[in-house]
């Protein structure tokens, strides 16, 4: 069961086959180095919270230009029970655990944000992956713990899940651990550390680990309610913990520039203490970094609200996905409301400059179409390729906020778009070739969330 | 054992199911094969949000997905709720739709 005892099965990856015996990447320049171009995607598919009578599923979508079946999706894994919520996902193993002979990046790790149960998906054969566990809701509201978030593996094979409320759906949330054989190893963090939590990246070299705030499970599932950021229901805090302890160290309350921080990234070399993370309601990018032996956390992009004919109110940007290229070149981001993606160059980490955006569905995007298909929704949740060549994104945030936002979407299904990028000139221009349309699946429409690659991406891989 | 009548919002479709007694109506019509929209299954996300139209319903746990407002306006969670008479609700997943707005439009 464990990956750890199936030394065997690297050999029928040769072509993957790296200087170390362990899964992932010696360093970023390997990955990118070893990185042929992504073939295919593994993509989060979603029906909860629709009439369509039929489960949540992850995706195997072709991406390999020279295939006849390219940018449709060859294969779904389908869970077995409704109402998951598919979000984010993760894998078993990553360069973290490069030292460990044998491990292989293989399983993917599939949690349901609403349902609290957790999936096994074993990638085997690439293009027909397999369920082959389920952890069930109990045994992690055993731990008073609920709402899985963000997966990541960490060396020695196990498994580190955020986990954003307790087993009622209030806070605090906290911290799940599995071991390699995918079984709950229990909690990782003392119950009460945090309050709020959301996504988490560790930078171990540093000793450091970061996570975000959204707010208590119970706040966000039924949808944004303003009054509840009023009420101080939703995050501001960026918590920087002791990766080896488990204890936060320092708090830094971002106050109005930092509400509802979400997704949190180092820059991928294991040196760096700096990084960034999306301020989603202020629309603020956070760079944060160390220094005199504390982080410091200030807004370095600030996106404006931008007024819409006949409303009540202007618009936040909603900034709700970010990634950094794989060379520390390039943050690449995205304006969910507004319609846009971006990269900005990040060359000098404290002082981003922008390089290049492409305005795109959203409220205000100047392309509202791809292949005549309305796009209904702004870009969301990003992937880059290892080469930082192309881009790909998908349109759907959570199925209750997307009925608030984009209610078309539900009617007509998410879809999966790419951009092509030129990491020597800075720029980026929309693939109008490629279009994945999850509003034409033979249950319904379905919505598409976050997005992987088989050997590893720019928000799975960290570095001892 | 109490009768429930099933009118989905958007549509002609209706479905009337037996609830018995200590079930909650979301168990009761996945019994007979009737599939209604859900997500934790504990009263916390408001997935399986339905609407009142007659009748009454209690809850076996604290409807954490629904504030004062929503009760107030015959909100109930089919995932946690028991009806305590014949009833008739509104279902569907345009229903969970309504509990909070777009804040700017």
């Amino acid at each position: 069961m464990s990956d750890a005892e199936q030394p065997a099965e690297s050999e029928t990856h040769d072509h993957h086959d790296h200087d170390h015996e362990g899964p992932g990447y010696a360093t970023p320049q390997a990955a990118i180095e070893a990185a042929e171009p992504e073939q295919t995607a593994y993509v989060m598919g979603l029906h909860v919270g629709q009439d369509v009578d039929a489960p949540d599923f992850l995706a195997v979508v072709d991406v390999d230009p020279d295939s006849d079946t390219y940018s449709e999706i060859i294969n779904r894994v389908k869970m077995p029970n409704k109402g998951d919520e598919l979000h984010h996902f993760g894998w078993n193993a990553c360069s973290s655990s490069c030292h460990m002979d044998g491990l292989e990046r293989r399983h993917l790790v599939i949690p349901g944000q609403r349902s609290s149960r957790i999936h096994i998906v074993d990638t085997k054969e690439r293009r027909d992956p397999e369920l082959t566990k389920v952890i069930e809701p109990e045994a992690v509201y055993e731990h008073d713990l609920s709402a899985p978030h963000t997966v990541h593996c960490i060396p020695d094979g196990e498994i580190l899940i955020s986990m954003l409320g307790d087993a009622d759906g209030d806070l605090p949330g906290g911290f799940l651990e599995l071991n390699d054989d995918f079984e709950v190893q229990g909690r990782w963090d003392p119950p009460g550390e945090i309050e709020m939590n959301y996504d988490y990246w560790y930078q171990p070299r540093q000793n450091v680990m970061l996570s975000t705030e959204w707010a208590a499970p119970k706040t966000y599932y039924p949808g944004f309610d303003l009054e509840d950021v009023e009420d101080g229901k939703y995050g501001q805090r960026l918590n920087f913990w002791d990766w080896e302890s488990g204890t936060v160290e320092q708090t830094i309350d971002l106050g109005e520039d930092g509400l509802i921080p979400l997704e949190a990234r180092f820059l991928h070399t294991p040196e760096s203490t700096h990084g960034y993370v999306g301020a989603a309601l202020s629309s603020n990018i956070i760079h944060f970094h160390e220094s005199d032996g504390e982080y410091h956390a200030e807004p370095v992009i600030e996106f404006d609200d931008r007024e819409h004919e006949g409303w009540d109110m202007p618009v936040p940007a909603l900034v709700t996905d970010i990634l950094i290229s794989m060379d520390d070149r390039y943050l690449f981001g995205s304006n969910w409301l507004h319609g846009e993606v971006w990269m900005y160059d990040i060359s000098d980490p404290s002082n981003p400059r922008k390089a290049d955006s492409i305005s795109i569905g959203g409220y205000f995007g100047d392309i509202q179409q791809v292949q005549d298909r309305d796009i209904v929704a702004g870009p969301q949740m990003l992937q880059l390729s290892l080469d930082g060549e192309r881009l790909y994104w998908t349109t759907s945030l959570f199925s209750s906020w997307d009925n608030q936002f984009f209610p078309e979407e539900a009617e007509n299904g998410s879809v999966m778009l790419k951009a092509d990028v030129d990491p020597r000139e800075g720029t980026m221009s929309l693939d109008r070739d490629f279009l994945v349309d999850f509003g034409d699946l033979p249950e319904g429409p379905a919505r598409a969330h976050e997005i992987r690659w088989p050997d590893g991406d720019c928000t799975s891989d960290v570095w001892q | 054992m109490t009768e429930v009548l099933l009118d989905w919002r958007d549509s002609e479709r209706t479905e009337t199911i037996s609830v018995p007694d200590g079930a909650t109506i979301l168990d009761a019509a996945e019994a007979v094969g009737i599939g209604l929209p859900f997500g934790c299954r504990t009263g916390a996300c408001g997935t399986c949000t339905a609407r009142l139209l007659s009748g009454d319903v209690v809850h076996h746990r604290p409807p954490r997905a629904l504030k004062d407002r929503h009760l107030a306006n015959g909100y109930v969670l089919l995932c946690i709720a028991e009806p305590t008479t014949d009833t008739h609700l509104a279902v569907g997943a345009t229903v969970q739709a309504e509990l909070v707005p777009n804040p700017w439009k």
